[in-house]
């Protein structure tokens, strides 16, 4: 990589939003990316462009514009109706290579099809990528170490990919100016998207889709989408969450005990007990897990780790559970009870089923706000 | 069969967050002093390699990057019915990141030879990028199947079930294919007694060992040093900073009977606006 060490700061890349479609529905984690990506090509004087692949695509390129990109390459193709990794990584490492600058910084979202497309996009081009940020920034970064002689220097407008780290009570700042695209993709609800404005000016460009036989692969025989059978964490109004505290996975009963209680609920679970297999990926809050804004969020047996914390930080009221009165949980938790959890919450169940049938029994009451 | 399947498997050593040895007063972690442990997604990993054999025959190596102590890993994996086992150890390979750590494995991956399936974890629990294998993916320019819930073998096609965003793609692949295991897949089976057995008596004997785990180095799998380690990574911890403390307007309660807390808290907060009607 030393030959292409020192960028030329008077031809300014774009930056650039890899826009996430599903079944024709753009994601919101596309619209957050494209809120982070203004901020991030104003601050570079930069233009902000975004791709977008799928095939019938619609309004959605003005969409797009209209939340704030200057440019949207959109690759319309019946191949491309269904996200694969082969055909998507095809489309968008042909679109950089014409590119006569390489994008400053290049954004997805690490959602399961970002997770799965990013790396190939930075191996290809051996650039830099950093998973799941929670902040994005520019500026300035001097690299003094003289381990590698050809990396020392100032540079300016470095990408600062910020991200908790191993699941401690630390935040990494993650750089890689030597080369563009430097790569980045944030967890859905870390970033706020622009409100959408129908007078933002943009331009929509068709690009090319050339795929090869090995670009096929992998063949979609059909994609699943069953919102009521899932964990509909993300739509729900309360989250019971369990962690380590529960001691077994047995524990995750009482958890679905205590969320019946409620009205539109979920269960979640912090990482490690999803690490532990003690319940499946796909109710893991957090960092690496999903990022969650209910209304009401009740933790038991959870520390709290940073890794926890910054995919729930931002629910209406957390009230925690936990025997450990030194967890940092207590720390950010709007209400903690400090005991054993398997007292406590059979008897938060048995109140709430009372207080539920007592209101039954007294319709008239209505509770002042 | 002239050719048997060869069925690869990665795995890591990865310092164990569980336990409290090893943890720097400002929360880093001493991997020196650290408890150690296999990564717990490749357990599942492990479990789809080994499954692979077991449904349809072929042979399993393991293979993993690390400092020495490393080999442990690879000595679990043999213990479960891996093999056989590669380490790739080397100095030069210290402050790799993903894009670094996966040119080296691709390395290692070409000089171990031929397969038909490379299965991986789907990310580790010290970096969390779940990057590599898609990024080895990439240099060995296979297809991936990441998220990977299920998968079964029928005429020569791999036909996998990928988790997505509320719902799963049923996906069709060839082989060659690299797959990178969900944990929802089946968690690792016991190791046999007589596995474990077989094991505790190799590792007793250093030449015997040698013909089930190869440590090999950047030289032997022609590796290029400059696209390893710190020079090859393109991405550096420029910084950490440990996250302020917010809220610390926590009501607290504590010290009474779990009902009086209970009646407390519900007196206190809106719980019970959330109520099933």
């Amino acid at each position: 990589m030393t030959e292409e060490n020192t960028t030329t700061p008077d031809a300014q890349g774009e930056v650039m939003v890899i826009a996430e479609q599903m079944l024709g529905e753009l994601q919101p984690v596309t619209l957050e990316l494209l809120g982070a990506g203004r901020y991030l090509a104003d601050k570079l004087k930069a233009q902000l462009t975004t791709v977008v692949m799928g095939y019938e695509l619609g309004d959605m390129p003005e969409k797009l514009v209209h939340h704030g990109a200057d440019t949207v390459y959109v690759a319309d193709h019946p191949e491309l109706y269904t996200y694969r990794t082969l055909p998507y990584r095809r489309v968008v490492c042909d679109l950089l290579s014409t590119l006569a600058v390489p994008p400053h910084i290049v954004l997805l979202g690490s959602s399961t099809t970002g997770r799965d497309l990013a790396p190939r996009i930075a191996a290809h081009f051996e650039t830099g990528l950093t998973a799941d940020c929670t902040e994005l920034d520019v500026g300035p970064y001097e690299h003094k170490s003289k381990v590698d002689p050809s990396k020392v220097g100032l540079y300016e407008n470095c990408l600062y990919a910020i991200r908790p780290s191993f699941g401690e009570s630390l935040k990494a700042r993650i750089l890689g100016p030597w080369k563009n695209p430097q790569m980045a993709t944030t967890r859905p609800g870390q970033m706020t998207p622009l409100k959408a404005d129908p007078k933002h000016p943009g331009k929509i460009v068709s690009i090319p889709v050339n795929l090869l036989i090995e670009d096929m692969r992998i063949v979609v025989a059909e994609t699943l989408r069953d919102m009521a059978k899932g964990v509909k964490l993300a739509e729900a109004d309360v989250i019971v969450s369990g962690g380590f505290g529960l001691g077994s996975p047995d524990g995750f009963e009482l958890m679905h005990e205590l969320a019946a209680c409620f009205e539109n609920s979920a269960v979640g679970a912090s990482r490690k007990v999803v690490d532990l297999g003690w319940i499946p990926y796909n109710h893991q809050v957090g960092q690496t897990g999903k990022t969650v804004r209910p209304k009401l969020y009740i933790a038991c047996g959870i520390s709290g780790a940073i890794q926890h914390r910054v995919g729930m930080s931002k629910s209406g009221m957390i009230v925690a559970i936990n025997k450990d009165v030194d967890a940092p949980i207590f720390k950010f938790a709007h209400h903690g009870i400090v005991g054993d959890l398997y007292h406590i919450v059979p008897e938060l169940i048995r109140q709430l089923k009372q207080q539920k049938s007592s209101g039954q029994e007294v319709p008239t009451v209505v509770h002042t706000h | 069969m002239a050719n048997p399947f060869e069925i690869f498997v990665l795995v890591k050593q990865v310092p164990d967050q569980g336990s409290k040895a090893g943890l720097n007063p400002d929360g880093t972690i001493d991997r020196a002093k650290a408890k150690r442990m296999l990564n717990p997604f490749d357990r599942y990993a492990l479990q789809a390699a080994l499954h692979t054999k077991k449904t349809y025959g072929g042979r399993v190596s393991a293979i993993s990057m690390g400092p020495p102590p490393a080999v442990e890993v690879l000595l679990e994996a043999l213990e479960h019915g891996v093999d056989r086992g590669v380490l790739l150890s080397d100095r030069r390979l210290a402050a790799s990141d993903t894009l670094a750590t996966a040119y080296a494995l691709y390395k290692t991956i070409e000089w171990v030879g031929r397969f038909d399936m490379i299965f991986c974890g789907l990310q580790t629990t010290d970096g969390d990028t779940a990057q590599v294998g898609p990024q080895i993916a990439e240099r060995l320019d296979l297809p991936q199947i990441t998220y990977c819930q299920d998968f079964s073998l029928e005429d020569g096609k791999v036909k996998a079930e990928r988790i997505i965003e509320g719902g799963c793609q049923k996906l069709i692949a060839d082989t060659p294919v690299l797959i990178t295991v969900a944990n929802s897949y089946h968690p690792l089976e016991y190791k046999s007694f007589r596995g474990a057995w077989r094991v505790q008596q190799l590792a007793r004997n250093p030449e015997e060992l040698k013909k089930y785990i190869q440590t090999v180095d950047l030289d032997l799998v022609a590796a290029d040093p400059e696209r390893c380690g710190l020079k090859g990574s393109p991405t550096i911890v420029a910084a950490t900073e440990k996250v302020g403390e917010i809220g610390g307007n926590c009501t607290m309660h504590e010290g009474h009977s779990a009902d009086e807390l209970i009646s407390e808290l519900l007196h206190q907060s809106n719980l019970k606006e959330f109520l099933t009607a």
